[in-house]
């Protein structure tokens, strides 16, 4: 190319010292990994000010309490208090959700509002590269604030147990916990990560995330009260007069006690993970899911894809803009 | 196709052939459109809606043309789209700039981004920003910018990725005065200097003219001009003549002498050879007996490159309004 003659002639003459980069070049791949591994750290603030590392780091802390104090309690001679799979439900729904209502604006309105997205699809990506590398990058950051508190879990339970065989039961107990965590990482990560693409308008977008997980969570627990109490009064009705209320275990679920899981992407979850085998099952959810878990598993599935859809959808569109 | 020789190639950097883009609701942005851009500093000119952005998009790879076809750098702008971004950088009109980042860590991302890896990517950012003039600042916050800083932070990150072609969409928007002046000698020098070849897609033709090697003028999508910036002007020179009374009756002995002048401000234009010869002298000499003969003060006789607004303003009815409101430097 003439250019580059022109270049070298003339950047003797007046040595500007512009220099052409002749070095390797990444190709598509390896810009959406760098894009990914730029995510990840934004997600816990690295990079950014202190102020941005606020949120997250206390969000980690709160859920490794539950951990900590296991250990604590272990080193005292107690049993293990603390499930791998189940967690602390409802600390995990409500930490979590306050992680990603603050952390996936962050992700992606922030671009959104200050218009960098042509700068990226100017680059040698395609448009649908950026909500992967978001996506792959906040779902990390989302596995990483599940499973830390569950391997700190497994750490402070090994050092309290004795012998190999003990050891080896608590590994096989973290495997479903383990899973359960990539379960919520994916969940997680779509669902806010659409919400919050829709707009640039940050605080919009963390109260859309944050209203999306509370008000369907509610819900769904308030439908599984009611549908309990229908459920108790229709046993105890059918037993005759005096029979007494029947005790909470024997209740027979019905239909609509099921029903009432599928409202929430808490409840999906440990309604999926207990279908697939996962041992401990979770208050929030009723107790015998049977071959009901695989509706469970169904809604969430379209719901993780009806988000990843919208998020691509939402891309293809800033593209064009 | 056109069957391009090697030559043409290296003569060429943007090349579209019957570029066409309607929009849903049959709205046509770009009408056969087919131009070249050669290497050096081109002008793209149109009003705003004539298509230029439209065009940068097609150029980009990110939009598929209706019809025609454009080829950058030798690439298919359907086909190519990601190897041509590869090798050209790309500063939008609009604001792009995130506030709460540094410029050094943000040109370094997008650096990044083009497929530098990281440790030449931290240099480039570094040697970018210097080049556009913000190196004691770089380590501040964007958000603390003046905009003409940030014009420059926009024109470092299309730089970051070694570009063989800079694609810059009225990049002197917003701009006081002196910041265009400082923005566009900072073209030029990327232009002249580095060896880049530049597109500047702009409204303001009398600003950008000084800075470009060639022209392109588009109108409703449709090509209007497109030359060099020498045969623009080369087509009519003209003679400013100054006096410092009577320049009515200049003009009237000037026109008597077969001459066709015209009063711009406080002087005559007067176009070189207007008088049917091709013989510049002949113009010369007419409005040196004129003056002589009225016995009028001269202040200013002098040859002037002819801007090309001016030309527009002759050679196409159409344009002369969107252009002319366009003088602004």
């Amino acid at each position: 190319m003439p250019a580059e003659t022109t270049a070298t002639r003339t950047g003797v003459i007046h040595d500007l010292g512009y220099q052409r980069y002749d070095g390797p070049r990444l190709g598509r791949a390896q810009i959406v990994r760098a894009l990914t591994w730029h995510s990840f750290r934004a997600a816990f603030g690295l990079g950014r000010g202190a102020k941005a590392k606020i949120i997250p780091v206390i969000a980690l802390v709160a859920l490794c309490l539950p951990a900590v104090v296991n250990a604590f309690a272990m080193s005292r001679g107690n049993p293990r208090l603390v499930t791998y799979d189940a967690y602390q439900p409802v600390l995990r729904d409500l930490v979590m959700t306050v992680f990603v209502a603050v952390q996936a604006p962050e992700m992606v309105s922030r671009d959104l509002r200050s218009r960098v997205l042509p700068l990226y699809f100017s680059r040698p990506m395609k448009t649908i590269d950026y909500p992967v590398a978001k996506l792959l990058g906040f779902g990390a950051a989302c596995l990483v604030m599940v499973e830390v508190p569950v391997l700190l879990l497994y750490a402070g339970t090994i050092v309290n147990v004795h012998g190999g065989a003990a050891v080896w039961a608590q590994t096989k107990e973290l495997i479903p916990g383990l899973l359960t965590g990539l379960l919520w990482a994916v969940v997680l990560a779509a669902i806010s990560l659409f919400l919050a693409s829709l707009t640039g308008r940050r605080a919009f977008a963390t109260g859309a995330v944050a209203i999306f997980f509370l008000a369907t969570y509610t819900m769904s627990q308030i439908l599984l009260q009611v549908e309990n109490h229908a459920a108790q009064n229709q046993a105890s009705t059918g037993r005759g007069p005096g029979a007494g209320p029947v005790p909470l275990a024997l209740t027979p679920v019905n239909t609509g006690e099921k029903v009432s899981g599928l409202f929430s992407p808490f409840t999906l979850i440990d309604g999926t993970r207990t279908w697939l085998g996962s041992p401990t099952t979770a208050d929030q959810v009723p107790k015998q899911l049977g071959a009901f878990g695989a509706v469970y598993a169904l809604v969430l599935l379209v719901l993780v894809a009806l988000c990843l859809t919208g998020l691509a959808a939402r891309y293809r569109k800033a593209s064009l803009s | 196709m056109i069957p391009s020789l090697p030559d043409d190639e290296v003569a060429t950097v943007i090349e579209t052939t019957a570029l066409s883009k309607v929009y849903p609701g049959d709205i046509t942005a770009l009408d056969g459109l087919t131009v070249r851009f050669a290497p050096g500093v081109t002008g793209l000119i149109g009003a705003n809606g004539a298509g230029k952005s439209t065009l940068i998009k097609i150029l980009l790879g990110l939009l598929d043309p209706t019809q025609g076809m454009a080829k950058v750098l030798g690439l298919d702008s359907v086909k190519d789209g990601m190897r041509i971004r590869q090798l050209v950088g790309y500063m939008p009109e609009h604001d792009c700039l995130p506030p709460d980042v540094s410029a050094t860590e943000f040109v370094t991302h997008m650096g990044r981004m083009s497929g530098i890896p990281a440790a030449p990517a931290r240099e480039r950012a570094a040697e970018a920003l210097r080049h556009v003039g913000l190196h004691e600042e770089r380590y501040r916050q964007i958000g603390t910018y003046s905009t003409g800083m940030k014009q420059r932070v926009k024109l470092a990150q299309a730089l970051a990725g070694d570009p063989r072609l800079l694609l810059l969409d009225e990049p002197t928007n917003g701009l006081d005065p002196a910041g265009r002046n400082a923005m566009l000698e900072l073209i030029a020098k990327i232009g002249e200097e580095f060896g880049i070849s530049i597109v500047v897609a702009s409204h303001l033709l009398g600003e950008i003219e000084r800075i470009c090697d060639s022209l392109v003028a588009i109108e409703a999508g449709k090509l209007l001009r497109a030359d060099t910036i020498d045969s623009f002007t080369k087509a009519s020179q003209l003679l400013v003549v100054e006096v410092e009374e009577g320049l009515a009756r200049l003009e009237q002995d000037l026109t008597r002498r077969g001459l066709a002048p015209r009063a711009y401000k406080r002087s005559l234009l007067v176009p070189i050879g207007s008088d049917g010869t091709d013989d510049p002298d002949g113009t010369y000499d007419a409005v040196r007996d004129a003056v002589a003969d009225l016995e009028l003060p001269l202040s200013r006789l002098e040859r002037r490159r002819h801007h090309v607004e001016e030309l527009f303003r002759d050679e196409s009815d159409g344009a002369d309004l969107s252009l002319e409101a366009a003088d602004a430097s």
